[in-house]
């Protein structure tokens, strides 16, 4: 936040050399805004472990939870498990983009009546919760990575779906007059006017479909898996290990943070236009969407791709993780 | 007639479900055909089975989405509109609450809760509070400072701004948090029910599932979507009564 200025613009207030104590204020003072609650949260919990107002029974400090991951590092390959649950989701997330998107391009565009048709028929299907066909899924796949994700595919589908069709349904049909009468072939039509208009709304989907998947993620590795973090946590709840509970909550917690984080990167990165579409006003005067580095926008990318790859990599090899605490 | 015609994908998939089932050319054993599956629904109301896990799930979801709703609207309202110094303080915690996966949850609250009803109500209610708290801070931060310029000019009130002015134009993305958490209710609510309860929906399919009466599942599995659609419909059906009054208010007070 800048402070406000007496002088009339044009003249500097006072000196216009800012020592360096001064430059470096506000930046602390927007970190301290950005991350002081959550620091807070984390001392008091640091805290209420060391002066035993709660037990470490149930409450394990943070130290001890830290202590965990690395133990959990070590001894059982813990990142292999993050990894692997990574693998999952994503795959599950590529395999619901190929089918839905397609699909409800199909079902708005190519054959809008058959779509309004399918309607009722898809809603319904967006609301069966897979978790329940999990044995049927077995039974159909074998034991093994394809029933987990097939459900995980199955519940982020339907939001890329819907988001997908409520997009492409709404396409300016002006803007396919225009380019029309621009003697655009079907080609271009697409990928100039109906593929730029419809993203924001298919990526809101796919965001919606993720988190959802993640949530998923865990249960279905509960229920039946050898591997991944809702098989570490489910281990440690029955084995009344509290600070491994903590501890694999604490990476499932980071996790999703920083899958929330990357997709809103991609989101202001590459579909910042579209914020400033849907409602200008915040963008009014002076104040315009403030550009992502790109550099770390590619790297983040690639590190996307690369956790992709080495998690599925894991999960096709089959690695065999022991869990036991020696 | 346009009933029909609205609906007519899901009774050709159900006429499908039933001919191939019938006919053997997918296993019956896996898939029973849909009229066996409406005759155990059928049967399990008789023996008023299913009754019992219904109201023992409604029982769940609906206090845990009404917590959540009645939280998480004007928690979101406020930290969007009143607030903002504090939402821009409280933007990493609560993105960081966001992710504390339910499931993850449940083994820790159960620590402190016990196992009887309060800590499935919690969970769903957790869910439910985030997708609500976020859409609501989203529109109120999205609201036309205009509109909000010209009502301070006007001489409101800060109450009198958030209901006249910050409400109505928040309400459809708030109403669109609101439905998708209703949504996640019942999703979590199945899943945490499965697993571990003694009673509910989620329960029964896991029971059907170890006893593999699998037309029993498919008659469970059918009752909890047409509950969701059911309950998805009421809410809709609430929202555009209400939000079709706010919105027409809205425009009549634009003019």
């Amino acid at each position: 936040m800048k402070p406000l200025s007496l002088a009339a613009p044009g003249f500097p207030a006072s000196s216009p050399r800012k020592s360096w104590s001064r430059s470096l204020w506000p930046r602390w003072e927007s970190g301290l805004q950005k991350y002081g609650v959550l620091l807070f949260l984390l001392f008091i919990w640091e805290l209420s472990g060391q002066a035993h107002w709660v037990s470490q029974e149930i409450v394990p400090s943070l130290s001890l939870s830290l202590r965990a991951i690395a133990e959990m590092w070590i001894q059982i390959n813990l990142g292999s498990h993050i990894l692997i649950s990574l693998g999952r989701v994503i795959t599950g997330l590529v395999i619901a983009i190929i089918i839905g998107v397609p699909l409800a391009f199909i079902l708005s565009r190519v054959w809008p009546t058959l779509g309004e048709r399918v309607d009722s028929l898809t809603r319904v299907f967006g609301l069966i919760n897979p978790y329940c066909f999990f044995p049927l899924f077995v039974i159909m796949f074998g034991l093994g990575e394809t029933p987990k994700i097939a459900v995980l595919s199955w519940v982020s589908l339907w939001p890329i779906f819907f988001g997908s069709q409520a997009a492409f349904r709404a396409v300016d049909p002006q803007l396919i007059k225009t380019a029309k009468s621009l003697c655009c072939g079907p080609w271009a039509i697409f990928w100039k006017v109906t593929a730029p208009s419809s993203l924001p709304s298919i990526f809101n989907g796919a965001r919606v479909g993720v988190e959802m998947s993640f949530f998923i993620l865990i249960a279905a590795e509960m229920t039946g898996a050898t591997a991944g973090l809702g098989w570490i946590i489910h281990n440690a709840g029955a084995a009344y290990e509290t600070d491994r509970i903590y501890g694999a909550g604490i990476c499932v917690v980071i996790l999703g943070v920083g899958l929330n984080r990357f997709l809103h990167l991609i989101r202001r990165g590459f579909l910042a236009w579209s914020d400033y579409m849907a409602s200008p006003w915040l963008y009014a005067g002076h104040s315009s969407p403030k550009p992502v580095n790109r550099i770390i926008l590619w790297l983040s990318c690639l590190i996307f791709v690369l956790v992709f790859g080495l998690g599925l990599w894991k999960i096709i090899l089959g690695e065999n993780l022991i869990i036991a605490r020696p | 007639m346009s009933f029909l015609r609205k609906h007519a994908a899901i009774f050709i998939f159900l006429a499908l479900w039933e001919g191939l089932s019938r006919f053997q050319i997918i296993d019956p054993l896996f898939f029973p055909p849909f009229t066996k599956v409406l005759a155990t629904i059928a049967d399990l109301f008789k023996l008023g089975v299913l009754e019992r896990q219904i109201t023992a799930s409604l029982y769940r979801a609906i206090p845990g989405f009404l917590l959540a709703t009645i939280i998480g609207v004007p928690l979101g309202l406020l930290l969007g509109g009143w607030f903002k110094n504090i939402n821009g303080f409280l933007e990493l915690p609560l993105e960081v609450f966001s992710q504390l996966n339910p499931f993850l949850l449940f083994h820790i609250i159960i620590l402190f809760m016990g196992i009887g009803e309060a800590p499935k109500v919690t969970i769903v209610a957790w869910t439910c509070l985030w997708p609500i708290v976020f859409s609501s801070i989203n529109g109120a931060v999205n609201v036309n400072p205009h509109l909000i310029k010209s009502g301070r000019a006007f001489g409101l009130s800060r109450i009198a701004l958030i209901r006249k002015i910050v409400w109505p134009a928040a309400a459809p993305l708030v109403f669109a948090g609101v439905r998708l958490s209703l949504g996640y209710s019942l999703f979590m609510l199945i899943a945490a029910e499965m697993m571990g309860a003694s009673s509910g929906l989620g329960f029964m399919v896991m029971r059907t599932q170890e006893a593999f009466q699998l037309d029993r599942l498919f008659a469970t599995v059918t009752v909890i979507a047409f509950l969701g659609l059911f309950l998805d419909f009421l809410l809709r059906l609430f929202g555009e009564k209400f939000l079709l009054l706010k919105m027409e208010s809205h425009l009549n007070a634009t003019d």
